[in-house]
């Protein structure tokens, strides 16, 4: 319990640092205090399976979804990206070589010439452009299903983000700094929901840890009945904030995938996943 | 700096015209009643309160369990004017870090006259 306050604690010390945006915080050691965050809450709970998002924290809703994955409504989207790659192979290999397999656990990556976060989705898009092809459209479709079919085939890998530039720490700060503050109408904050109450209830979804949320994008959504992005699932939970969204792919968005995706370092990659 | 000296101004203004609106309210006993029915389907209302997201309110069919249950609030709040309060989102009722309960006059999510409803009707809760 004394161990749980002290953690709770911390996190608190830090976020009160941000929010007076005095300094920036060490990435590793924001992550380790995460990580132990999500373990003094729940501590039955094995930190390598925060991959499986808000099922961790229901037996019904796991064994439900464990069911729905062996079947996954999913498949014929990664074969489209399969037949999407092949389309056009010469110049996606030309960008990104010729083993599928391992591509997706490059990304996201901190580009020291132009400061800037990488994202899969973004890289495939210009890759595409700078060959003289169409870029595809952003959140849904062709890219998510390209990115699906490149995720799939990294399926078991982990999560390997690196920092070791004072712009990559700049950028994980950024998006730190995105999920922390409040933001729209509701005053909510991404942290409110997928950190301070993960676990819990928001009518009848529960709340999935930030921990863990990039591994199986782009995701299969039951509500979309199609892919979707993590930029397109950005979107829909500041919409659900009454806060205006960002682009797809914007700065903003891109650090944010790239706190995030830091912070789940060491999970196994395995999207893309279902999700309701 | 401007913003948050504006906004203590709203509040003010917001909390002196709800003080003179309350008795009018509990006055007229039919139009309480008819209150308390509008004050609920604003607060079940996805789009206008949506306290069912967050709390267990009444009946409300699948409530989300991020906020206590809202019951006996008239034990809780003897003073009613400090529910109106809590909920209209008044800075000193702000207490609880990082809470993720919306400040819903302060941040204009619902007018003075349906915070005043919503208050009627989980006032019977
Ligand atoms: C009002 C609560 C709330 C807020 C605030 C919120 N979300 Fe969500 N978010 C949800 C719910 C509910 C879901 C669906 C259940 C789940 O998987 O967590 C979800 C899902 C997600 C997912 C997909 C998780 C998965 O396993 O597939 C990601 C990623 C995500 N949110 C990121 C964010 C980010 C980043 C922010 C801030 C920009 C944010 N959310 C703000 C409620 C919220
Ligand atoms: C997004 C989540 C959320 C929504 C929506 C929400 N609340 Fe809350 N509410 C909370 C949380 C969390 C708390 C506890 C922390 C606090 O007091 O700030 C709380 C506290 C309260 C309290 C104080 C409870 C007590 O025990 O003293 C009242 C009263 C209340 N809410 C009423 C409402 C009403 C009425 C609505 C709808 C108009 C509503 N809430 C909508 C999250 C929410």
């Amino acid at each position: 319990m004394k161990k749980t306050l002290l953690i709770a604690l911390s996190l608190g010390v830090s976020v009160g640092a941000t929010s007076a945006m005095a300094n920036t915080v060490d990435p590793e050691t924001d992550r380790q205090q995460l990580v132990d965050f999500f373990k003094a809450k729940s501590p039955k709970i094995d930190i390598a399976d925060y991959k499986n998002g808000a099922y961790i924290y229901s037996a019904d809703k796991l064994a439900q979804w464990e069911a729905a994955e062996e079947f996954p409504p999913y498949l014929d989207a990664i074969d489209a990206g399969e037949a999407a790659w092949n389309k056009d192979k010469a110049v996606f290999e030309k960008c990104f070589g010729s083993d599928v397999s391992k591509i997706r656990v490059k990304y996201p990556y901190f580009d020291e010439g132009t400061q800037q976060v990488v994202t899969l989705e973004g890289a495939i898009n210009k890759c595409r452009t700078d060959n003289g092809l169409e870029a595809y459209k952003w959140k849904k479709g062709t890219l998510a299903q390209v990115s699906a079919y490149l995720a799939y085939n990294a399926r078991g890998q982990k999560i390997d983000v690196k920092i070791d530039s004072e712009g990559a720490k700049k950028a994980f700060n950024a998006g730190r700094e995105l999920y922390l503050m409040p933001r729209g109408q509701l005053n909510l904050s991404c942290a409110k929901c997928h950190t301070y109450n993960a676990g819990r209830l928001a009518r009848s979804n529960i709340l999935s840890p930030n921990v863990g949320h990039t591994t199986h994008f782009p995701v299969f959504r039951a509500k979309w009945q199609a892919l979707g992005t993590l930029h397109r699932r950005y979107d829909g939970c500041h919409k659900n904030m009454r806060a205006t969204p960002f682009k797809a792919q914007s700065e903003e968005y891109r650090n944010l995938e790239f706190y995030e995706a830091y912070i789940s370092n060491g999970l196994e990659i395995n999207g893309p996943g279902y999700r309701e | 700096m401007f913003n948050s000296n504006m906004k203590k101004l709203l509040t003010a203004l917001a909390i002196s015209s709800a003080v003179i609106a309350a008795p009018v309210t509990s006055m007229a006993a039919e139009k309480g009643a008819s209150t308390v029915e509008e004050g609920k389907k604003l607060a079940f209302s996805r789009s206008k309160g949506n306290c069912l997201a967050c709390h267990m309110t009444g009946d409300g069919a699948m409530p989300g369990n991020i906020g206590p249950a809202l019951i006996a609030m008239k034990l809780r709040y003897p003073d009613k004017q400090k529910l109106y309060d809590k909920v209209w989102g008044k800075p000193e009722t702000q207490t609880v870090p990082n809470s993720m309960m919306p400040p819903f006059g302060q941040h204009g999510i619902l007018t003075d006259e349906e915070i005043s409803k919503i208050v009627d009707y989980i006032y019977t809760l």
